[in-house]
């Protein structure tokens, strides 16, 4: 289409050869980048002025966080653990699940194109809604709390990994899989004895990444109330008490840190 | 005209490379360099156009004295001469053509450098090359969606854009399967003979080296041991350049080669 | 000890390190069950379930079609613009702090600075730096964009590093054989392999920063989570309904678009 608009030009080599030189992208890119921001300034309202005249209020902020108030530490402990369960528990649970999920998401395993089809589309729709926001709506149903956390991370974590999974399963080498069920295995059990175990080590790899992540998401989680340290950080920011942000941020930090490294550690001996 | 005259190569690190050389090559020859691995081969090859800097004796090169050369001339000294190597060495992400048009950046005036705006005339030379190499309809292929063999000829292309005197070529054939290797040693014998340009070659495959070139160096740990006309090459010359053991592998691998 | 032994003395070995896995993850497990706390959940939750629900299957068609600031539609195109012009300035100024931070370019001992300083950037959670942006800028998306540009440094910059340090260097050699001056060979051998892939990358990040920037609004930064946490506080499921729609629709379509594009630039298809 775009060779339409834009006709490709003619170049005739000295021996009579003709070569169709396409027209470059570029300036068409660069001119719909270039509208595109002037647009976002002028509807965001950004101003270089308002930067430049009130950055260091950001920084006012960052100063006071440091040095932290370690007085607060002890009170940090319990909803430290919170966030941790709620990551934990959420990131399991949505694993475990993930997997006949992700079955139902096969269509080499599953010959039902329509059930596949859905299934693939609720994963989509799952992973796209922001765990905030699902958090957000489980404080509705299941009041405020570690649980509603729980239930955002949870439903999260199936959406993730069984995308993952469904992946590796249509992927897999199908031979040992048609061997067993033209012997006569059901096709759960063909899976278990043919498939399973191809995509076993990837699966819980994919699964303990996504925990690394959720330790992340978990922690923001308490500030629409669903429990865990975030709550105090809303407190913090709200009566502007930073020097107790800075103690949590710092907490946070070094929770995440050590996480991701056992993390990893176990990930890289998976794979 | 290349004329070496007692050239010593040290490296920094006390190793002789190349030890007392002497020879000449006339404009429009085409020479293989063949020795052991380590013998001194690329060092040889890189002298010339001072991608090494020799430590003794004089080298001449079209009448200029390499080692006198200082920053800008020595640029301007490479320009006419042309280089390939065993890994290709192109821009992978970016079209055959752009990487042919690199040849030509020296020359442009500032602005259009940093835009990469080339002339017409520039991309016309620059098709004209690929034509040469026979890849002409994947000018506007990424270079990465090409085989091993089609990157050696981008490679070429960009080299012959260039307009070089002379063109050196350290293991162009290395990494490709003989039948490639094959078609791409004729690319060069094509050049060498059309265009009269030299064409000097590091090369592993001995059959290949007498088969295409005309004159053969050989080289071993540092010296040259043979020098002459590929029909004087026979097995006691090779005996001399690889030492008795290896040279017959050297044989029975090219044979083998040739067969496939 | 002869290898058979050994072999199977080693397998057992092994068994026993994944049964203590087991456990340990099981223990874990456990522990974390009193996350679960059902008491919260009178009969209101079932109810307010069933009306999310009924929202959701019966969006509020106006208000998702209505294309007046208080439509969805613009809402979306405002958090579009947050996500947009964050990730522009981002990737912009992540540029400089890549190379400080890729350890074949500056001395080792910066680079570390630089990363560990990136890291720092990077454990903030988007909605602190939200609320520390409204303080400067006063609530609306500009706090947004500052936040999405703050958080894409701190992603990009890494992501670009891992780049340049993988670097192939092989064509600099052959540039140099051309004759090309130092700036030459960034002009032409280095930037063309660092576009393709960088491009790639900040598409990616826009791709992040559009889910990071719905819910933004939450904070008071702009988009169109706040009008979602609106419409929830005062119970108005069929317009959260309307919302949650667009918005899903919307990261669906980028997602779309944005992998067909980074396909594109890093295969070449
Ligand atoms: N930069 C360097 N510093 C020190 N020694 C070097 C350097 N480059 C090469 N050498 C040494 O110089 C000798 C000749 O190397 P050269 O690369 O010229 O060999 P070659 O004949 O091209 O071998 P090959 O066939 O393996 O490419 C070798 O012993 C090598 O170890
Ligand atoms: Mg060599």
């Amino acid at each position: 289409m775009f060779d339409k608009i834009f006709v490709p030009k003619k170049i005739i080599l000295p021996n009579g050869k003709v070569v169709l030189e396409k027209r470059s992208y570029t300036p068409l890119i660069l001119l719909i980048l270039l509208i595109a921001t002037i647009f976002s300034v002028h509807i965001t309202g950004f101003s270089m002025e308002v930067i430049v005249k009130r950055i260091k209020e950001f920084f006012v902020i960052l100063d006071q966080m440091i040095p932290p108030n370690w007085e607060y530490t002890p009170k940090l402990w319990q909803p430290l653990m919170d966030t941790i369960k709620m990551s934990l528990l959420g990131s399991a649970l949505g694993a475990i699940v993930a997997l006949p999920v992700a079955i139902l998401a096969s269509s080499n395993i599953i010959k039902s194109s329509i059930v596949v089809s859905i299934v693939k589309l609720l994963l989509s729709i799952l992973r796209t809604l922001p765990t905030l926001v699902s958090a957000l709506i489980a404080t509705f149903i299941f009041g405020l709390g570690t649980m509603a956390g729980t239930v955002a991370i949870f439903l999260f974590t199936i959406a993730y990994v069984a995308k993952l999974l469904y992946e590796q399963i249509e992927n897999a080498n199908m031979d040992a899989y048609e061997a067993m069920e033209s012997i006569g295995l059901t096709r759960i059990q063909a899976f278990r004895y043919a498939i399973f175990p191809q995509v076993l080590p990837n699966y819980l790899s994919t699964s303990l990444f996504c925990f690394e992540g959720n330790v992340r998401y978990a922690s923001i989680l308490g500030y629409v109330g669903a429990g865990g340290i975030g709550l105090l950080l809303s407190e913090g920011i709200g009566w502007r008490n930073y020097a107790n942000v800075g103690i949590i941020l710092l907490m946070l930090a070094i929770t995440v840190f050590i996480i991701e490294n056992l993390s990893e550690h176990f990930r890289k001996k998976l794979v | 005209m290349i004329k070496f005259s007692n050239v010593e190569k040290k490296y920094p690190n006390g190793l002789l490379a190349l030890n007392d050389i002497n020879l000449t090559i006339e404009k429009g020859e085409y020479v293989a360099v063949i020795g052991l691995s380590g013998a001194g081969k690329s060092t040889f090859i890189r002298c010339i156009n001072r991608m090494h800097d020799i430590t003794d004796g004089t080298l001449i090169v079209n009448d200029v004295e390499v080692a006198g050369l200082k920053g800008k001339e020595v640029r301007q000294f490479r320009r006419n001469i042309g280089m390939i190597f065993q890994s290709f060495n192109l821009v992978t992400r970016t079209t055959v053509l752009k990487n042919v048009l690199v040849s030509f950046v020296p020359d442009l005036p500032f602005w259009r450098k940093i835009f990469g705006l080339f002339t017409k005339e520039q991309k016309m030379q620059a098709l004209s090359a690929l034509d040469q190499v026979g890849i002409l309809d994947k000018a506007y292929t990424r270079v990465d969606q090409l085989s091993g063999g089609q990157q050696q000829r981008v490679a070429l292309a960009r080299t012959l854009a260039q307009n070089p005197d002379i063109i050196l070529a350290d293991e162009p054939v290395a990494s490709l399967d003989p039948v490639t290797a094959g078609q791409v040693m004729d690319d060069f014998k094509k050049i060498n003979q059309e265009m009269n340009i030299t064409v000097i070659m590091n090369i592993h495959h001995v059959d290949l080296a007498l088969a295409y070139a005309d004159r053969i160096i050989g080289i071993r740990k540092g010296e040259v041991v043979f020098d002459g006309k590929s029909s004087m090459v026979n097995q006691s010359v090779l005996d001399h350049i690889y030492g008795r053991a290896q040279s017959i592998e050297v044989r029975k691998e090219g044979a083998k080669m040739n067969h496939v | 000890m002869n290898a058979i032994e050994k072999q199977l003395l080693s397998e057992k070995k092994n068994y026993q390190y994944i049964t203590w896995i087991f456990v340990i993850v099981f223990v874990l497990f456990i522990w974390s069950l009193s996350a679960i706390q059902l008491n919260n959940m009178g009969t209101s939750g079932l109810t307010i379930a069933k009306n999310i629900i009924t929202g959701i299957l019966h969006p509020d068609l106006d208000l998702l079609f209505n294309i007046t600031e208080k439509g969805v539609a613009y809402l979306l195109i405002e958090t579009m613009a947050i996500a947009f012009l964050g990730t522009i300035i981002g990737a912009i100024l992540a540029i400089p702090l890549a190379f400080l931070s890729a350890s074949n370019v500056v001395p080792k001992p910066l680079a570390f600075v630089t990363k560990i300083l990136l890291i720092g950037i990077r454990t903030i959670p988007a909605i602190i730096y939200g609320l520390m942006f409204i303080r400067v800028t006063g609530p609306g998306p500009f706090a947004g964009v500052l936040t999405m540009s703050l958080i894409s440094i701190g992603m990009l910059s890494k992501l670009y590093a891992d780049v340049i340090e993988d670097l192939d260097t092989s064509v600099l050699e052959s540039m140099t054989s051309i004759g090309c001056t130092m700036f030459e060979k960034i002009r032409y051998g280095i930037i063309p392999q660092l576009l393709a892939m960088f491009l790639s990358i900040v598409i990616y990040r826009f791709d992040m920063n559009l889910r990071d920037a719905s819910v933004l609004g939450l904070v008071g930064a702009g988009g169109i989570g706040a009008p979602l946490i609106f419409a929830m506080r005062s119970y108005r499921w069929e317009e959260v309904g309307s919302i949650l729609i667009g918005l899903v629709l919307l990261i669906l379509i980028v997602e779309f678009i944005s992998n067909k594009i980074r396909n594109k630039l890093v295969r070449g298809y």
